[in-house]
């Protein structure tokens, strides 16, 4: 019915009897449309389109181009001399969370979902910088730190915000407390086992019982409590089976894990996790992490970089220190990759901001575009929500940054936000940053 | 008329030609898309001659009887020659980072020069960045710390080993200050408390103005013989500052001056140098819980009040600021030129202008722009850091 409305209406001159406009367009969805019009647009898949118009329907893209037609009840933001473009993606990020990290180990079996804030200073400073989708994952600190999601930074109440709930399984390889990297490693692979095993038998137990096979994929889980339940006398109880069904589907490859690896070493201890147990695997790296750049090109694994880009590494035998350029090292292996920021403190400067880190990656010898694709298209492939986000194409989600100028330039702010065709920031009325720059009476 | 002639003639063969001079101590000639000399508007395109580690002449086109044989290297399209940064307020360098004094409260004499580890890291990370002239100061955890010196950040060069006077108007020494739990230590000192600073400052000015002692640094200060450097953040730690000055009658300069943006009138009236430092883009709230506001630097610019932007990562700090709203040149004039005043070296370094040190900055682009890096540094005529060697290999 959307479609044939919008076919309609590409004939129809906006300008056109007012009445043929009505019988095609029901109230609520003309008040749906928002159409950005006369800025230079920076769809990211394709060529800039230089006046060109951004239509959201119903908070999806219905077309970009220069010939669109505008409905005439549209509400219509001028975006001439400014530029459009998708909203970035942040692929790992845990600062929307009160607490990032539980202190149990190993629970699998939490979700961000449970502690995200919508409130968190984060959120604005996230709109404020062009960010419409982050995963929120959780910290680098727990084994097995539990499951992540892709949310939108527009909203209030997290099950309005989320995007795709199922986003990954976090798994840190740096030891805690004074635990060993050996006894962590079999810790881990002990949980992974018993997840393994897990599997196999439910596995089996469907081949014994073919009616759950016949089911479709969507609706297997829908049976597996009911499964879990008759097959008890296997001493399988549901609660366990609750708590260990999220490291299951890991074992399983079907929710991806963000492994974190904290020094190079770490890196080569992944591989082996993800070969031995067949992970569907990101790789979030720590800094030290560019001294196996090698390794992980050969792995072909999707790349989260750490925060600090360029830093200075002491050569502990010549006590000679070393400038890491890291997006240089993982450019000359040919590894696409995504971006992290720094968690923001008073020793902060810029890399707090996404596009920062993407200015940051153009100084040390990266192209623009591929810098742009970096905080757009890159995370949401990484993150499988590529056919959502990540560019300004007919059919996704309306995430639409207006910037006052060139994106990366010095002078070019975010002047507006767009969350699923709805405005959720506007520089103009951003009271928090007249404060900081000192603008408004409250000084 | 005629005997005018022959006099110039007579001079000339005396000096010689300045080519044949430059020749002999190996001058190169430095063409840039764009020199900021920082003593006028920018040269698009520019060129700087370099002898014998000074700027020998500095133009759009340096005249071919200048140039002489002088060595030409072009820096291409788009690229940027700036003077290296001076640093007015730092730490770096100071040996295994041990700034502060734990005996005392008051130590005038102690000289920062002395501590000066010339083979830093710190040092070389700093002139990596760009800052070819750096002021060392002793801690903040002293009343009164001691004396900053000036030094190059390359070749072992002193400018100044007797610079200002850096005392605290803060609570750092107040803060540090532990004899409430070991009261048998080295660490029983005042004060304890912000109130205890301002008494011990107040009480030492008071006790030497009384009895002059030339040689004294503190009586100096009193004199106008020596800046006297005053760490200050809050707003009422700046306006006790003030009450000071006016008590004593000296001319400080502020350090740090978190707040200065919130008593503007009060520092723009007594014309108070602030050497702004730490920009960050993280916190809401810097040292002593002061609350930071973004755009410090503008509003010290639209009061008139001079400043200088210091610490690490100057030219980032730059950037940020003009970000944040202050106009683009004098972000860049507060990174060379007006600290270089402040300090009182602006003869030397700060400016490209002929006479002036060798301290020159390239860059491949708009030096503003978070996109463009810098090239190398050069100090006193020889390049010290050649960066993105990488990309130069690969032909970027």
């Amino acid at each position: 019915m959307s479609h044939l409305s919008i076919s309609k209406t590409g004939l129809l001159n906006t300008g056109l009897v007012f009445a043929i406009a009505m019988t095609c367009w029901s109230p609520i969805q003309a008040q749906n449309s928002l159409a950005i019009r006369g800025g230079k647009v920076i769809p990211v898949a394709g060529e800039s389109i230089e006046n060109g118009t951004v239509l959201i329907r119903d908070g999806k893209i219905a077309a970009v181009g220069v010939d669109v037609d505008i409905p005439v009840d549209a509400k219509i933001i001028d975006a001439t001399g400014k530029v459009v473009m998708p909203g970035f993606v942040e692929a790992h990020s845990s600062e929307g969370l009160s607490q990032a990290n539980e202190t149990n180990p190993n629970v699998p079996y939490i979700s961000v979902m449970d502690g995200i804030d919508p409130m968190r200073p984060y959120f604005d400073s996230a709109r404020r910088n062009g960010v419409t989708s982050v995963a929120v994952v959780p910290g680098n600190s727990t084994m097995i730190g539990g499951q992540a999601a892709v949310i939108k930074t527009g909203g209030e109440f997290v099950e309005y915000m989320v995007l795709k709930r199922d986003a990954g399984m976090k798994i840190s390889l740096r030891p805690a407390d004074q635990n060993s990297r050996m006894g962590h490693l079999a810790n881990l692979r002990k949980a992974l086992d018993e997840a393994k095993r897990n599997s196999d038998k439910e596995k089996s137990d469907a081949e014994a019982d073919p009616k759950a096979t016949d089911k479709p994929e969507g609706e297997k889980a829908k049976t597996e409590d009911k499964k879990s339940s008759t097959s008890s006398s296997q001493a399988k109880d549901p609660i366990s089976s609750e708590l260990t069904k999220a490291l299951t589907q890991v074992v399983e490859g079907k929710i991806p894990v963000f492994i974190y690896c904290d020094q190079a070493m770490d890196v080569g201890q992944a591989t082996r996790l993800i070969d031995q147990y067949n992970l569907n695997a990101i790789l979030v790296l720590g800094k030290d992490c560019h001294k196996a750049a090698k390794h992980i090109a050969q792995s072909k694994l999707p790349v989260i970089l750490d925060s600090q880009l360029v830093f200075w590494d002491k050569d502990p035998r010549s006590d000679k220190e070393e400038k890491i350029v890291v997006t240089e090292t993982f450019r000359d292996q040919g590894i696409p990759f995504a971006f992290q920021v720094a968690r923001a403190n008073s020793g902060t400067l810029g890399n707090n901001y996404l596009w920062y880190q993407a200015a940051t990656a153009v100084k040390y010898g990266m192209p623009k575009e591929d810098a742009l694709k970096a905080l757009t298209m890159v995370p949401a492939e990484i993150l499988g929500v590529d056919s959502f986000v990540g560019s300004l194409e007919k059919g996704k989600d309306g995430d639409v940054i207006i910037l006052t100028g060139d994106p990366l330039k010095n002078g070019t702010w975010v002047d507006t936000t767009i969350v699923n065709g709805e405005v959720v920031y506007e520089r103009g009325k951003d009271e928090k940053l007249e404060m900081l720059l000192g603008n408004s009476q409250q000084r | 008329m005629r005997h005018k002639l022959l006099t110039c003639l007579a001079l000339y063969l005396l000096f010689g030609s300045p080519a044949i001079a430059q020749e002999e101590q190996g001058a190169v000639l430095y063409s840039a898309g764009t020199v900021y000399t920082m003593s006028g508007a920018p040269l698009s395109p520019g060129q700087v001659l370099v002898a014998d580690g000074k700027i020998a002449a500095v133009g759009k086109e340096i005249p071919a009887d200048t140039v002489g044989n002088a060595k030409r290297v072009e820096l291409g399209e788009g690229s940027v020659l700036m003077p290296g940064f001076v640093d007015a307020y730092t730490q770096t360098g100071l040996e295994s980072g041990k700034p502060d004094e734990q005996s005392k409260e008051l130590t005038p004499r102690f000289q920062a020069i002395h501590a000066v580890d010339w083979k830093s890291d710190n040092i070389q990370k700093h002139l990596h960045d760009g800052t070819t002239t750096m002021c060392i100061c002793p801690g903040t955890e002293n009343v009164i710390a001691g004396i900053a010196g000036i030094i190059k950040t390359a070749g072992e060069q002193v400018i100044n080993d007797d610079h200002a006077l850096v005392a605290s108007l803060c609570s750092d020494p107040a803060s540090r200050n532990s004899s409430r739990q070991r009261p048998d230590s080295i660490y029983v000192r005042q004060p304890t408390n912000r109130m205890g600073v301002v008494w011990i400052l107040r009480n030492t000015l008071s006790k030497e103005s009384k009895e002059l002692d030339t040689a004294n640094p503190v009586d100096q200060v009193l004199e106008g013989k020596r800046p006297l450097f005053m760490v200050s953040r809050v707003s009422h730690d700046l306006t006790t500052v003030a009450t000071l000055a006016d008590e004593f009658n000296f001319q400080p300069v502020v350090v740090g001056g978190q707040e200065s943006y919130l008593v503007t009138d009060l520092l723009a009236e007594r014309n108070y140098p602030v050497i702004l430092s730490g920009t960050t883009t993280g916190a809401m709230f810097g040292p002593e819980q002061s609350k930071l506001c973004w755009n410090q630097a503008g509003i010290l610019d639209a009061a008139n009040i001079p400043f200088a932007i210091s610490g690490s990562r100057q030219l980032e700090q730059a950037r940020f600021a003009c970000r944040f709203g202050l106009d683009g040149e004098k972000a860049l004039r507060s990174i060379t030129v007006s600290p270089a005043e402040i300090l009182g070296i602006d003869n030397q370094v700060g400016t490209i202008e002929p006479g002036k040190d060798a301290d020159l900055v390239a860059l491949n682009g708009d030096p503003l722009e978070f996109t463009t890096a810098i090239e190398w540094v050069m100090v006193d005529g020889k390049i010290q850091e050649r960066q993105n060697t990488k990309r130069e290999a690969k032909g970027n």
